[in-house]
C-alpha cells in the first residue's frame, strides 16, 4: 500500500510496477487519501444493490423498508444511477512506444488510463476503453461495475503499441459508436494532422460529450536533447528520415513543438475541450488532478 | 611591397586548414541513428532553419578554417614590407651594404650618383629593426680592413657619412669577399646589398674564383644607380713626352691623347696644362665618338729637378676624370767634352762636325740637353774633367801621359768615355796606356775602298743605349750604314753592342769603376763610314752620350693607377731604413725599405688618392740614388667609362650567386617592415571568439 514516504506519481517509480492494476490502484489511492469522498449518483429504474447510508447521501433515497427490516439505513442504488459515462481512448500507435528515459509514452498513457478507469469505477461512474492505432484495436463500452476494471486493464495489457497513427479518423469512427453523451478522455501523442484530430474531437462535442485530451510527450520530444549529427528515423513511417544536428535546430524545434501545442490548445479552447499537455516525466497526479478538477 | 616569413616551415600548417572540412565530412559519414516519434517536427524545423542554418554552418566552417590558417601564419611569423627592395628576407637581418665609392659614381645618376647611393644606404640602415645588425663596406677596400656587423644605427650612419668617393675603381673581390666573411656567422636572415652604378670597369676585373668563400643562399641584390641622360663621356688616355729629353730651359713637348667613350663627338674641350701649379698652356680639342685625338703642348721648364704636371679637361657636363697628373724629371744640361784629334780648317771637314751637331743640332745654348765643348788634342794636357759627364775622344792619336791618370780617375768616379777611332788613332798607345779599361784589345786597322764597305750586321737591341733602335725607321737606317775603315779588336769581356756584317765589332762597352767606356772602332766623321749621314746618327750619338752620362736625360712619368703599388728601387745601403711618402692630402706615411736580391726596394701600396706623391729619402740617403722625388697617381682610365655591365654578363660573372637588380628609385619610395604576428594573433582570437559565439547559438 502506498504510504506518505513514497512518491506515488513518479513515472519512474510507476515504471517499476509491472502490474497495471496495482499501478492504477497505487496512483489513485495515493491521490485520494485524505480527500473526503463525495458521491454523485444518478437516478435509474433498475435496482442494482443496497448500500449502507453514509453522511451526504440524500435522505429521500433511504430505503425505509430496509430500515424497518434491519434497523439500519440503506440506500437503494440502481444500475444507471451514475450520470457519467466515460470513454477512455488510448492511442496504441507505434509512436507511443518511445521512451527516452524510463517509461514509454504508451506505458505512461496506460497507467494514466487505468488510473482514470479505477478512479471512475471507484466513484461508481461508467468507464469504457477504446484502444487504437490506425484502426480500433479494442472497444469496451462503458459500464459502472466495479469488476469492470479487470476487463479494461486486460484490454490495455493485451498488446503493446504498434502501427501508424490516424487519430482523426479513429475519433470520427468512435464518435459514431458513442450513442449516449458522456466524457471522452483521449490519451495520445497526437502525432497526426492537427486539423484531422480536431475534426474528430469536434464530432464528440457536437454530440454533447465532454472531452479531455491528454497530449503525451516524452521529455526528449520537447527538448530534443541529442548531440552530433543524427539520422532521425520515424517510429511509424519507415521511409521518413532526416539528418540533422540537434544543436543547430533545437531552438527552432522547440518553437515548432510549442506552436503545435499552442495551436492545439487554442483550437481545443475554442471547442470547449479540456486540453492537457503531459510529459512522461510529469507525475501522474497532475494528470489525474486535471480529471478531478473537471469532475468537480 | 611584399610579405615574407621568418619561419616559413610552419606554412606547412596551412595544410591543416583542410581539417575542419575533413572533420565535417567524417562527421557526415559517422551518423548516429535514432528512432524518434516526432520526426515531423524535426523536418519542419529543418525546413524552417535550412537557409540560415546552412549559412551559419558554412560561416562556422570558414571560421574554423580561418582559425587554422591564422595559426599557421602566426607560427610562420609573417613580415609585411613596404617599399620595394628593402629587405627580401625576414628579420632579424644581418645586412652588409656594399657601397660603390669608385670614381665613376661621381658621374652616375645624372651627376649625383654617389649622393643617391648614400641616400639609399641611409634608407637601408634606417629601415633596420633594433635586433638587426649591419655593416657598411665601401668597395675600394683592400680586404684587410676590419669590419664588423653592428646594431647601432647612429654609428652605422656616421660610418656612412664618412665614406667618400675614391679615386680608384672598385675592388669587388675584396668587398664581396668581406661581405661573405662578415655573414659567415649564425643569423636568421642574411643579405648583401650592393649600391652601384654597375660600371663595367669594376666587373671587368672581377672573378668569383678570387673569393675565399661564397654562399649563394644569401640574397644578393644590386641597387642600381642609373642615369636618365647620356652625358659627354671622355677622359685623358695618355700623356707622353714629345721631345727626346727634358732639361732645364729646353723646349718641352708634351703630347696628350684624349679618349671619347661616348657615341657623339666631344667638341671643343678645353685642355689645360699646368706645371707646378702654374698654368702653362691651353688648347681646344675635339674628339669623334668612340675615338681618340691628340694634342701637343709646348713649354719649358726653368729649373732642373722634379716637377708636378697636370692636364685638365674642361667642358660643361663632361663625365669622366678631367684631371690627369704626371711628373717631369728635368735634367741639368749634360756637359760633354769633345776632343777633336784631327782638326781641319774647314769646320765641315773637322772630325767632330757631325758629332757636335748631333749633340746640339741647332747649335744654340738652350736648344739641347747636351752642352758640348770641343777642344783639340793639345788641350788635353791642361783640360780638367770636373763638371763634365761625358768625354768623347774623336780620332785622338794618343793619350797624353798627364791625361791618362785624369781619365782613369774620371772613369772610376762615374764618368763616361766614348772613343772614336780614325786615321790618326794609334791603337798601340791605347793598348798600352789604358789596356785594362778598354773593352777589348785593339788590333790591326782594316781600311778598304768605300765600295767594299761592310754593313752593320746586328746590334744589341735590348741594351739601354740602343733601345731607341726599336723604331723600324731607325733600325733600317742603322742597317743601311756602311763601314769601310775600322780597327779590329780581340774578344773582350762583353759582347759587342754593334757588330758588322763580317762579324767584326763596331761598338764595344767596358765598365770601369762607376763609369764606363764605349769604344767605336770606326771614325766619328765620314772618313771611314757613312754613318754620320744616316738618320740614325743623331739619336745614336745622343743615346750613347745619355747612356754614358748615367742614363737619365729627364723623363715624363704618367704615374700609376689608384690602388696600384709603386715600387722604388734604391741603393742597397738603404735597406732597413724608411722612406717617407707625403700624399696629396698632405698625410705622410713611412715605408720600409727592404732587400730584394741585390738591391733595395720600397713598395708604396697606399696609393688610394689621385694626385702627386712626394718621396723623401731617409736621412743619410744618397741624393742621387736614382729614386724619384715624386710620382703621380691617377684614376684608372676605364673608371671614366660609363658603360654598364649587362644583366647577362653580370649573371655569368656571379653564377651561382643569383643577383637581383633593383632600381635605386624603388628604394626612394621608402619602406617599412611590420611584424604581422600581433595582428594575426588578434585575428585568431577574434575568429575563435566568433566561432565560439556562433557555435553556442547553434
Amino acid at each position: 500500500m502506498p504510504n506518505g514516504d513514497k512518491n506515488y506519481f513518479d513515472p519512474k517509480v510507476l515504471a517499476g510496477i509491472s502490474n497495471l492494476a496495482l499501478r492504477a490502484r497505487w496512483v489513485v489511492e495515493g491521490l485520494m487519501s485524505g480527500i473526503h469522498r463525495s458521491r454523485a449518483k444518478g437516478f435509474s429504474v433498475e435496482f442494482e444493490e443496497h448500500r449502507e447510508y453514509s453522511p451526504g447521501d440524500e435522505i429521500r433515497r433511504i430505503d425505509w423498508k430496509a430500515l424497518g427490516k434491519f434497523d439500519r439505513y440503506f440506500i437503494k442504488e440502481y444500475e444507471d444511477e451514475t450520470n457519467l459515462r466515460a470513454y477512455l481512448l488510448m492511442d496504441a500507435s507505434a509512436s507511443m512506444n518511445y521512451a527516452s528515459d524510463g517509461i514509454t509514452k504508451f506505458d505512461y498513457g496506460c497507467t494514466l488510463t487505468a488510473s482514470l478507469a479505477y478512479l471512475i469505477l471507484k466513484q461508481q461512474d461508467a468507464a469504457g476503453l477504446v484502444t487504437f492505432s490506425d484502426h480500433i484495436e479494442s472497444f469496451i463500452p462503458p459500464r459502472a461495475k466495479r469488476d469492470y476494471l479487470t476487463q479494461i486493464l486486460g484490454a490495455l495489457e493485451k498488446r503493446g503499441a504498434a502501427g501508424e497513427t490516424n487519430v482523426g479518423k479513429i475519433l470520427e469512427d468512435i464518435a459514431g459508436q458513442v450513442k449516449r453523451r458522456g466524457l471522452i478522455v483521449l490519451v495520445s501523442d497526437l502525432l497526426d494532422e492537427p486539423e484531422s484530430i480536431l475534426n474528430g474531437l469536434r464530432q464528440f462535442r457536437f454530440r454533447g460529450n465532454d472531452v479531455i485530451v491528454f497530449h503525451l510527450f516524452d521529455q526528449a520530444e520537447l527538448e530534443l536533447p541529442f548531440d552530433g549529427n543524427i539520422l532521425f528515423e520515424d517510429l511509424e513511417a519507415a521511409n521518413l528520415q532526416v539528418i540533422a544536428d540537434p544543436r543547430a535546430i533545437r531552438t527552432t524545434y522547440k518553437q515548432v513543438v510549442q506552436e503545435f501545442i499552442n495551436d492545439m490548445r487554442k483550437q481545443c479552447r475554442d471547442n470547449t475541450i479540456d486540453y492537457q499537455v503531459i510529459s512522461t516525466a510529469t507525475p501522474l497526479d497532475r494528470a489525474l488532478a486535471s480529471y478531478l478538477s473537471w469532475r468537480g | 611591397m611584399s610579405v615574407f616569413f621568418l619561419y616559413p616551415v610552419f606554412l606547412l600548417g596551412l595544410l591543416a586548414a583542410s581539417l575542419p572540412v575533413l572533420i565535417h565530412l567524417l562527421n557526415r559519414r559517422k551518423l548516429k541513428r535514432i528512432r524518434f516519434p516526432a520526426v515531423r517536427f524535426i523536418l519542419l524545423s529543418h525546413k524552417r532553419i535550412s537557409r540560415s542554418y546552412r549559412l551559419r554552418h558554412w560561416i562556422l566552417l570558414a571560421l574554423r578554417t580561418l582559425a587554422v590558417v591564422f595559426l599557421a601564419l602566426l607560427l610562420a611569423n609573417p613580415i609585411f614590407q613596404t617599399g620595394a627592395g628593402l629587405f627580401a628576407g625576414g628579420g632579424p637581418v644581418s645586412l652588409v651594404v656594399l657601397l660603390d665609392n669608385s670614381l665613376s659614381m661621381t658621374w652616375s645618376g645624372d651627376g649625383n650618383g654617389f649622393k643617391q647611393a648614400k641616400d639609399a644606404a641611409r634608407l637601408l640602415i634606417s629601415a633596420l629593426n633594433d635586433d638587426d645588425r649591419a655593416a657598411i663596406v665601401p668597395t675600394n677596400i683592400t680586404g684587410k680592413e676590419p669590419f664588423r656587423l653592428k646594431a647601432q644605427k647612429d654609428v652605422l650612419l656616421r660610418e656612412l657619412d664618412a665614406i667618400e668617393i675614391a679615386d680608384g675603381t672598385v675592388n669587388l673581390e675584396a668587398a664581396l669577399g668581406k661581405a661573405y666573411e662578415l655573414l659567415n656567422v649564425p643569423a636568421g636572415q642574411k643579405e648583401i646589398r650592393f649600391i652601384t652604378d654597375m660600371g663595367l670597369t669594376g666587373w671587368d676585373q672581377f672573378s668569383l674564383a678570387g673569393l675565399k668563400q661564397v654562399d649563394p643562399s644569401i640574397p644578393f641584390k644590386l641597387i642600381h644607380v642609373g642615369r636618365k641622360q647620356t652625358p659627354p663621356n671622355g677622359s685623358i688616355k695618355e700623356i707622353r713626352l714629345g721631345s727626346p729629353g727634358i732639361g732645364a730651359n729646353l723646349p718641352l713637348q708634351i703630347d696628350v691623347t684624349v679618349a671619347n667613350f661616348g657615341e657623339s663627338e666631344l667638341k671643343d674641350v678645353l685642355a689645360q696644362l699646368s706645371i707646378d701649379g702654374q698654368n702653362k698652356e691651353q688648347k681646344l680639342i675635339s674628339v669623334p665618338g668612340k675615338s681618340e685625338s691628340s694634342l701637343r703642348f709646348q713649354t719649358r721648364l726653368s729649373q732642373p729637378g722634379a716637377h708636378a704636371g697636370q692636364v685638365t679637361l674642361k667642358k660643361a657636363g663632361l663625365a669622366g676624370n678631367p684631371t690627369t697628373n704626371f711628373t717631369l724629371d728635368a735634367q741639368e744640361k749634360l756637359k760633354v767634352l769633345v776632343v777633336d784629334g784631327d782638326p781641319q780648317t774647314s769646320v765641315v771637314q773637322s772630325e767632330t762636325f757631325f758629332l757636335s751637331r748631333a749633340l746640339n743640332p741647332s747649335g744654340e745654348r738652350d736648344a739641347s740637353i747636351f752642352l758640348p765643348t770641343v777642344i783639340l788634342t793639345d788641350g788635353l794636357n791642361t783640360a780638367t774633367l770636373d763638371g763634365y759627364q761625358v768625354l768623347i775622344l774623336c780620332n785622338v792619336a794618343a793619350l797624353p801621359e798627364s791625361f791618362t791618370a785624369k781619365l782613369q780617375s774620371f772613369l772610376r768616379q762615374g764618368g763616361g768615355v766614348l772613343i772614336f777611332a780614325g786615321d790618326k788613332f794609334q791603337a798601340d798607345s791605347y793598348n798600352q796606356k789604358i789596356a785594362r779599361d778598354l773593352p777589348g784589345q785593339l788590333g790591326e786597322k782594316k781600311l778598304g775602298p768605300e765600295a767594299n764597305a761592310d754593313k752593320i750586321g746586328k746590334f744589341a737591341a735590348k741594351h739601354p743605349a740602343l733601345q731607341f733602335l726599336a723604331d723600324p725607321i731607325l733600325e733600317e737606317s742603322i742597317k743601311s750604314a756602311r763601314v769601310w775603315g775600322y780597327f779590329r779588336t780581340t774578344a773582350g769581356g762583353q759582347a759587342p753592342l754593334i757588330t758588322l756584317a763580317n762579324g767584326d765589332a763596331l761598338l764595344l762597352e767596358q765598365n770601369v769603376g762607376a763609369g764606363r767606356i764605349l769604344m767605336m772602332t770606326s771614325s766619328a766623321d765620314r772618313d771611314w763610314t757613312d754613318l754620320p749621314l744616316k738618320t740614325v746618327y743623331l739619336p745614336l750619338i745622343q743615346s750613347l752620350a745619355q747612356y754614358l752620362a748615367g742614363g737619365n736625360r729627364g723623363a715624363l712619368d704618367g704615374g700609376i693607377a689608384v690602388g696600384a703599388a709603386k715600387e722604388i728601387a734604391l741603393p742597397p745601403t738603404l735597406v732597413g731604413k724608411n722612406l717617407r711618402v707625403t700624399k696629396p692630402d698632405k698625410q705622410t706615411a713611412e715605408v720600409a725599405i727592404t732587400a730584394e736580391k741585390n738591391r733595395a726596394v720600397a713598395s708604396i701600396e697606399e696609393n688610394d688618392r689621385a694626385g702627386i706623391y712626394r718621396v723623401s729619402l731617409p736621412v743619410g740617403g744618397e741624393k742621387n740614388a736614382g729614386a724619384p722625388q715624386m710620382y703621380a697617381v691617377n684614376p684608372p682610365l676605364l673608371e671614366s667609362r660609363l658603360d654598364e655591365i649587362s644583366a647577362r654578363e653580370l649573371q655569368a660573372k656571379l653564377s651561382p650567386i643569383r643577383a637581383e637588380v633593383i632600381p635605386v628609385d624603388a628604394l626612394k619610395e621608402g619602406g617599412k617592415r611590420t611584424d604581422l604576428a600581433l595582428p594575426l594573433l588578434a585575428l585568431l582570437i577574434v575568429t575563435l571568439l566568433i566561432e565560439g559565439w556562433l557555435g553556442q547559438r547553434f
